[in-house]
């Protein structure tokens, strides 16, 4: 696990959904960062690395493909989990996403604490 | 022509003047158009026009001084009953008027002729008759025409579906067809000299006899929609069309009313209403499940919070909170989809505030709409503007019309939907920044079936439906629109 920097990025404009995130990584020791917008996001990846970014898949400001693109322009080969309640597990566009590499997991809201733990420890392994 | 030898012979007797006039006479005799004999006490035929020659098929040589059984026909002179008609007036000096007799010539077709039998008489002595035949047959030909030409018309009037009236300049029914009889339950005799708008619903009479001062005044009226009461009491509605009926010198002398039942249309308008409620509905899954899914996911985690018990009270009651306005939350998203979904409960017009209307529609799209990178303004009034009309039918409007705009901005954009006064008037907007209407299909977009969008993503009801609801709430809706640069809807409703 790494040091004090922040490990992993939420992107999600709803604070609810950041509240919950956070709040999961945070009581496992896992230290994260909030960005309520896709710009706000890429400010914070050019300042930082990140081993992890959960992304939404409907932002007011950014498509979902374009913003994983340029967060792993950033931070080359960091693990994108596209976190939403607008697709499901095999819907052909997440399959043909996670195909070409575009996001590297799904999760679907809502979810299971442990589903997210397990994605966070999976990426956060040293 | 014996008789025309004659007058040649007169002449050049030294007696000019008199042969001259026989001359003449006979010349007019034959440029006459009628068929002229005369006939001497013996019943021989002792002249005959040319015209008669002609019509017959004979010769001078064969018809003077014929009997007349043997220049017509034997059983023709019998029905005709000639030889007595023709005795009495040569023994009574009575002539026999107007009668009509059938006479086909050899090789020709039947003709009709009226006859009339003229007693010429030298002092007290009937010395000839005059046998006149007046060809009849195409002045009866056309009269016949005319009167099958009359009665088809008046067929026409009675097979039509519609409703086909006529009223006098003040409104008093004069003709009322089958099909307004049927409809209406009242006999054309029931209705005739009652005014027409006391045939129509209670509060729309003021606005029918409006419309028959105006076609009074030599206008008309398109499509006004009013019920009519039929004889059992109950309402029918119907778009009824009015003009005026004008005489040669241009003054109106009656009214002529056509009427359309409009009651399989308003079902059929009720289910088209559904399908398309069903269709808006596909559009807005993707936005709701969404917006659903985030406060339950929210909720979900709160409630996993509190399962590991955790030891902050002051996470604890933060968890909690989470919980119920996620659920709240998820609840109202649900509450507006229902309250979409479901046809109202009433359908008869009733005050309706719009402010509240047009907010809601706008909520239940706003999820879609940010999705789409859309930016959405929605600028209400805050004093309520009143209409007179159906919520679900209106909310059914502005939906149509945000969705509409919405779908129009696929790569984002800018959306402002607002409602305000204008003099009696209340006015909704819906301007987007889309893609804009062609020009050329301005003129179809309130079409049924009228769709842009590739097959299976619209059904292309919705313009319609708004088109016939805003109609039904005596409303207009517009459209302006540049194509690349975004449309803006205006519905206007009379404020109550």
């Amino acid at each position: 696990m790494t040091s004090s920097a922040a490990a992993v990025l939420i992107v999600d404009d709803e604070p609810g959904m950041c509240w919950a995130l956070g709040h999961i990584l945070k009581r496992s020791g896992i230290v994260s960062v909030a960005a309520t917008s896709g710009e706000e996001a890429l400010r914070l990846v050019q300042r930082e690395r990140f081993h992890l970014a959960f992304i939404d898949a409907k932002l007011p400001d950014a498509e979902w493909r374009e913003l994983a693109r340029r967060i792993r322009e950033a931070n080359p080969g960091v693990p994108i989990v596209l976190v939403s309640g607008y697709f499901y597990g095999d819907d052909p566009e997440v399959l043909q996403a996670a195909a070409a590499g575009v996001i590297s997991g799904f999760l679907s809201k809502p979810f299971l604490h442990d589903e997210v733990l397990a994605i966070a420890r999976a990426a956060l392994v040293p | 022509m014996a008789d025309r030898g004659q007058a040649r012979v007169t002449a050049e007797d030294g007696a000019p003047k008199t042969g001259r006039y026989e001359k003449l006479y006979a010349m007019l005799l034959d440029a006459m158009p009628s068929s002229v004999l005369l006939i001497d006490a013996q019943l021989r035929v002792v002249s005959a026009n040319r015209n008669f020659l002609e019509k017959a098929r004979r010769s001078e040589s064969d018809t003077l001084g014929q009997r007349i059984g043997e220049v017509f026909p034997p059983l023709l002179v019998d029905h005709m009953d000639l030889e007595r008609r023709l005795r009495r007036a040569f023994e009574r000096n009575e002539a026999t008027q107007g009668k009509r007799m059938t006479y086909r010539a050899p090789g020709l077709g039947t003709r009709i002729y009226y006859y009339n039998l003229v007693p010429v008489a030298w002092g007290n002595t009937v010395e000839h008759v005059m046998l006149v035949l007046e060809d009849v047959t195409e002045q009866l030909r056309l009269g016949e025409e005319a009167r099958r030409a009359e009665r088809h018309l008046a067929s026409v009037v009675e097979s039509a579906s519609d409703l086909v009236l006529s009223t006098d300049v003040d409104g008093r029914i004069l003709t009322w067809n089958v099909a307004a009889e049927r409809l209406s339950g009242y006999a054309g005799d029931e209705v005739r000299g009652r005014l027409f708008s006391e045939q129509c619903a209670l509060p729309e009479r003021g606005l029918v006899s409006q419309a028959f001062r105006a076609v009074r005044r030599g206008g008309e009226f398109g499509t006004a929609e009013w019920d009519l009461v039929t004889k059992p009491g109950a309402l029918v509605p119907v778009a009824w069309m009015g003009s005026a009926m004008k005489d040669d010198l241009g003054r109106v002398v009656a009214i002529v009313v056509v009427g359309r039942d409009l009651t399989e249309r308003r079902k059929f308008e009720a289910q088209l209403l559904q399908s398309q409620k069903l269709a808006a509905l596909g559009v807005l899954a993707g936005g709701i499940a969404h917006e659903i899914r985030n406060p339950l996911a929210i909720s979900s985690s709160a409630a996993q919070f509190l399962l590991e018990d955790p030891d902050d009270p002051e996470f604890r009651r933060e968890c909690a909170e989470k919980v119920q306005a996620g659920i709240q939350r998820a609840s109202v998203i649900i509450e507006n989809l229902l309250r979409f979904a479901r046809p109202g409960a009433r359908t008869d017009m009733e005050p309706v505030d719009l402010v509240p209307v047009v907010r809601d529609a706008a909520a239940l799209v706003a999820n879609q709409a940010g999705l789409q990178q859309i930016r959405m303004v929605v600028d209400l009034p805050s004093q309520p503007v009143r209409v007179d009309g159906v919520t679900s039918m209106l909310q059914q409007v502005f939906m149509n019309l945000i969705l509409n705009a919405v779908n129009a901005m696929p790569e984002g954009g800018f959306l402002r939907v607002s409602v305000e006064r204008s003099g009696a008037e209340a006015q909704v907007r819906v301007a987007d920044t889309g893609h804009g209407i062609p020009a050329g299909e301005m003129g179809n977009i309130f079409d049924p079936f009228y769709t842009t969008r590739p097959v299976g993503q619209g059904t292309g009801l919705g313009l319609s439906i708004c088109y016939s609801i805003v109609k039904q709430h005596s409303g207009a809706i517009e459209v302006e629109s540049v194509e690349g640069r975004g449309s803006v809807f205006t519905v206007r409703l009379p404020l109550l």
